[in-house]
């Protein structure tokens, strides 16, 4: 369902909340920190470390070169040969040149884009979802969230098969979902409105089982499963804080 | 009303139960429409909807968390864009507030004003965060406009004005026509229901 791969590497045994406080840290560093080689430096000293600690190398590779490869492709285009701030030709391509200053920008922005990917895919790989809630209402966020984003996750699967079936239904009837845009145009509402009428309908039938389990009471709630916040782990996000903001400093100072 | 009233009642437990249903529809819309091979997104119907139905508040919450959610099932590119979809969410509300979902026009103009708004919102993610490009076909665009000498502000708010625009006003007018066809016995059970039905006056 989402992206967690089983595993009980380093990371997964570190809290949630610790993951993403460093998640956070990585992005604001990538794009704040001190020099041009911050972001490159803390993806092959810190993220590909923690990726092998974890034995998520191969699919952390493939995933990284899935979603980077065509953001870094039109960032090295559309930089290297129309950045307005390119001055040093460096070779020309028919009518068009590569500059310099464009190729150094596109290089620095994929490096960034490396970082804060790779910081989140290895927060994603290695947390499944209830843990991830589990960890945020231990830190105080409210009930609601927690049950919003996990509601979410398990209606996911009943919707797809939901629409699958609507479509079926509706071919079945005669409904053509190939040909020119102006038919496939309107095939839309036909296959959008009941998918969304009936699942409104569950949404009040939900209301419903929610309010009869009191769910808006206001008293504590208790948890079937606990998770270890062990002060290791609180020492470890205040680190990650610090650190981020020694080195921002630092980058503005210099 | 105070504004702590108004938000307990636009956050009511219906409010609750319709949330994860129009991040799903968020979802498994934009689904159909890749299915169909339409040229638009429509990935915001259902934030569309909540801020129709339950104010400008819920649909913030629904827009932000449809992207947060996103990026932990497909691909954290689209938890960076978690501000737009809030946007798009808050202003469909403001815009339902003042009137203007009551019929097909209007919420053609919501469509305009929730389309100009995510824009000017998605631009300084796509230009600070992703140096201006999306990795899809629209970069031709940009990159036209690049080479006929506007900055790259210029080229990237005209690249996603022109994508945006259409597909908000058609999400708008898709989100209008679900809403009218709700029943009313359904309808009066949301917060803001009297947002879709015409006024007294016409």
């Amino acid at each position: 369902m989402t992206l967690y791969i089983p595993g009980d590497g380093f990371l997964y045994r570190r809290h949630p909340v610790t993951k993403l406080v460093f998640m956070l840290c990585v992005a604001f560093l990538a794009f704040l920190g001190p020099g041009r080689w911050t972001p490159l430096l803390i993806f092959l000293a810190a993220l590909l470390p923690l990726a092998l600690f974890s034995g998520l190398v191969r699919p952390y590779g493939g995933a990284l070169w899935r979603i980077l490869a065509p953001l870094a492709f039109f960032l090295f285009v559309l930089h290297g040969l129309f950045n307005p701030a390119g001055r040093t030709v460096l070779f020309s391509v028919g009518p068009v040149a590569v500059k310099l200053e464009g190729v150094v920008f596109a290089a620095l922005m994929t490096s960034r884009l490396l970082c804060v990917l790779g910081a989140s895919l290895l927060f994603v790989f290695t947390t499944p979802p209830s843990a991830l809630m589990l960890g945020l209402a231990q830190h105080g966020a409210p009930p609601w969230l927690t049950y919003v984003i996990g509601a979410t996750l398990q209606i996911i699967p009943h919707m797809r098969a939901r629409a699958a079936a609507i479509t079926a239904a509706q071919q079945a009837r005669g409904l053509e979902t190939t040909g020119s845009l102006r038919v496939r145009a309107r095939a839309l509402m036909p296959m959008v409105t009941p998918l969304v009428l009936s699942s409104l309908v569950d949404a009040e039938e939900r209301a419903i089982a929610l309010e009869a389990r009191a769910f808006r009471s206001s008293r504590p709630k208790t948890s079937l499963t606990e998770l270890a916040d062990p002060p290791v782990e609180r020492v470890a996000r205040q680190a990650c804080v610090v650190c981020t903001l020694l080195l921002i400093g630092a980058g503005q100072w210099l | 009303m105070s504004f702590g009233e108004q938000l307990r009642k636009d956050f009511g437990t219906v409010t609750l139960a319709l949330i994860p249903v129009a991040i799903v529809i968020n979802l498994v819309v934009g689904q159909i429409v890749s299915a169909l091979n339409l040229p638009l997104f429509l990935d915001s119907i259902g934030t569309v909807l909540v801020g129709i139905l339950a104010g400008p508040w819920a649909g913030l919450v629904t827009g932000l968390l449809t992207n947060l959610i996103w990026g932990l099932i497909s691909s954290p590119v689209a938890a960076a864009f978690a501000p737009v979809a809030g946007v798009i969410g808050l202003v469909a509300g403001l815009c339902a507030r003042y009137g203007l979902f009551r019929n097909w026009w209007k919420a053609a103009i919501s469509g305009v004003l929730i389309g100009v708004a995510a824009s000017f919102t998605a631009v300084p993610i796509r230009v600070f965060m992703f140096g201006g490009i999306t990795g899809s076909g629209a970069d031709f665009i940009t990159a036209y406009l690049l080479a006929t000498g506007s900055s790259l502000f210029g080229s990237v708010i005209i690249t996603v004005l022109s994508t945006n625009v259409p597909d908000k006003v058609v999400t708008a007018l898709v989100a209008w026509a679900i809403a009218r066809a709700l029943p009313q016995r359904f309808l009066a059970r949301f917060p803001r229901a009297e947002a879709v039905t015409p006024s007294p006056q016409g």
